[in-house]
């Protein structure tokens, strides 16, 4: 059933191959290669499975054996955001993106590339661990612990809520900063003999003085406009502020076009910079 | 480790340095700009308007020209321009990857930005020669082909445009770019500052910010065109004969425009 409604709509697109071309790294820091793969062309893919049945085929376009692209998922559902790449030269969720519609596009091949403002591991797999760091260094969250029971939060009104559920949709993917040009990649070598954690130490001392990007900015919208995150409003806007904070956004408004989850990220971006203007002017005439 | 320090002291200041550039961009040196061209479209109403408005200015005197040019143009656009080369050297554009018109708007700002950089530079000693000292204006700027006009002869001006075809297209790119950057820059900086929030609001001053830049890439192209169309060999004629003093500032009759470059106008040696 499937089949005769994938033939139906794809109509002429259906080529009897698909070309898929994947940049490769083999670890951190070594140099990126390309490798060209060819898959029978069946309908209704999308790149994950495209990416399994390159696995399960185990050689490239030439038939020479290689090892299996290594990359990630989770939810399936655009919901988690773990297979974010770069496909066909732009940055969005592999399991949400369907082959036949590439194919319309691009009929020639499909290109994937990781994200290129993050550091590889392996392959399609990046370290996205700068982007939780900033979500601790911005507080993203309600502090609500406590020893006793402090009873139910504040109201919130309608349009506060509707607010707040758009804003809260941020899966952390990555995709506002791989499109940003203001939001650059930031891979700190290791030094020789240092541990893991004293290397995580400085890698996050290096990547928090660097542009939060608009994600985070989105978050501190949120966090700031809850009536109980609103308690540390002030410690967030003091970053907001900081060093890699809302000044280094240049306005090119990529992010709110790339967001998959259709977050106003452009808006919360001005409003923060009103806040930004205030919290600037209370700072310098009452403390 | 001078450097290091300098980046640990930009980062420590970055947002209010960052303000800093977005508010020189827009007071001093953006509202200068507008009163420039503004003044040089008054060669359209002939040359003679043109001597006037100039005799106006520099009638303030050097000394008081020089401390409003120093505080409000010259440190301010040096200002604009160091920060503005270093946001350039830190963004990583991708215009081709994601051309959205924001996106391509945010890459012209950069572009624009560098050619106003090189062309205002330029500009300040092509026309003025950098530095007022006399042994400088005379044995650096003049040999290099500074220093060329005379705010006595404002014919001048216009010579040193038409020296050659070069100069004439840098005219017309640089004066455009400044504008751009000056009108997309005002819309940034709204956002910037938190002045239109809503997508909605920044439609409306994004259209807004079209028409001022119509409106003064009209003015430019009026001034340019003055200057290109200006008749010098009157000028030059008129050069030979004419006593050298300067013209009391005073507006000629509206309807009386005698030939441009004729004896009123003061000469240098």
């Amino acid at each position: 059933m499937t089949d005769s409604n994938g033939s139906q709509r794809q109509g002429s697109h259906r080529p009897r191959e698909i070309r898929v071309r994947v940049r490769r790294q083999d670890g951190p820091g070594q140099t990126p290669y390309w490798e060209t793969f060819l898959l029978p062309y069946e309908p209704d893919l999308n790149v994950i499975s495209v990416l399994q049945k390159i696995a399960a085929l185990g050689k490239d376009a030439e038939g020479k054996r290689v090892p299996p692209v290594a990359w990630e998922c989770n939810c399936l559902e655009e919901i988690c955001g773990a297979c974010t790449m770069v496909i066909n030269g732009r940055v969005r969720q592999a399991c949400t993106a369907l082959v036949d519609r590439l194919l319309e596009q691009q009929p020639d091949e499909i290109r994937l590339e990781p994200m290129s403002k993050f550091p590889v591991i392996r392959d399609l797999v990046v370290d996205r661990a700068r982007i939780f760091a900033t979500l601790k260094k911005i507080q993203a969250w309600v502090p609500v612990d406590n020893y006793l029971n402090l009873g139910p939060g504040p109201r919130q009104s309608q349009e506060n809520q509707e607010l707040a559920y758009l804003l809260s949709k941020c899966m952390s993917c990555g995709c506002c900063m791989e499109a940003c040009p203001q939001y650059l990649k930031i891979e700190v070598p290791r030094l020789p003999g240092e541990s893991e954690d004293d290397y995580r130490r400085r890698e996050m001392e290096i990547t928090n003085r660097a542009f939060m990007g608009a994600a985070a900015l989105a978050q501190i919208d949120l966090f700031n406009s809850n009536p109980i995150g609103a308690m540390n409003a002030r410690e967030r806007l003091d970053v907001l502020i900081g060093e890699g904070g809302i000044q280094v956004c240049g306005n090119a408004q990529n992010c709110v076009k790339v967001c998959p989850k259709e977050i106003p990220l452009t808006t919360s971006i001005a409003r923060m910079g009103r806040a930004a203007t205030i919290h600037m002017v209370r700072r310098w005439f009452d403390l | 480790m001078i450097k290091a320090d300098l980046a640990s002291l930009f980062g420590r200041h970055e947002f209010f340095i960052r303000r800093l550039h977005s508010f020189t961009g827009l007071i001093p040196v953006g509202g200068f700009m507008v009163f420039h061209l503004a003044t040089n479209a008054s060669i359209a109403d002939g040359v003679e308007i043109f001597q006037y408005r100039v005799n106006v200015i520099h009638g303030l005197g050097p000394s008081t020209i020089m401390m409003l040019e120093w505080p409000f143009i010259f440190l301010p656009i040096l200002f604009h321009a160091m920060i503005g080369i270093m946001i350039v050297t830190r963004g990583k554009r991708n215009v081709f990857a994601y051309p959205y018109p924001e996106n391509i708007r945010y890459t012209l700002q950069r572009w624009t930005g560098v050619i106003a950089f090189f062309f205002i530079f330029w500009h300040v000693f092509h026309m003025h020669g950098w530095l007022k000292f006399e042994w400088w204006l005379n044995y650096v700027a003049k040999p290099l082909g500074g220093h060329q006009f005379d705010p006595t002869r404002v014919i001048t001006a216009a010579e040193a445009i038409q020296a050659s075809i070069w100069i004439r297209l840098f005219y017309i790119v640089g004066v455009l770019s400044c504008v751009y950057h000056f009108v997309n820059g005002i819309w940034t900086a709204g956002i910037t500052w938190g002045v239109w929030i809503s997508p909605r609001a920044q439609r409306m001053a994004s259209a807004l910010a079209l028409v001022i830049g119509l409106f003064l890439g009209g003015i430019s192209v009026a001034a340019l065109y003055g200057m290109n169309a200006m008749d010098t060999s009157a000028a030059q004629a008129g050069r030979a004969s004419s006593p050298s003093e300067l013209p009391a500032a005073e507006l000629p009759a509206g309807e009386a425009r005698p030939a441009s470059g004729q004896g009123s106008l003061a000469d240098r040696p």
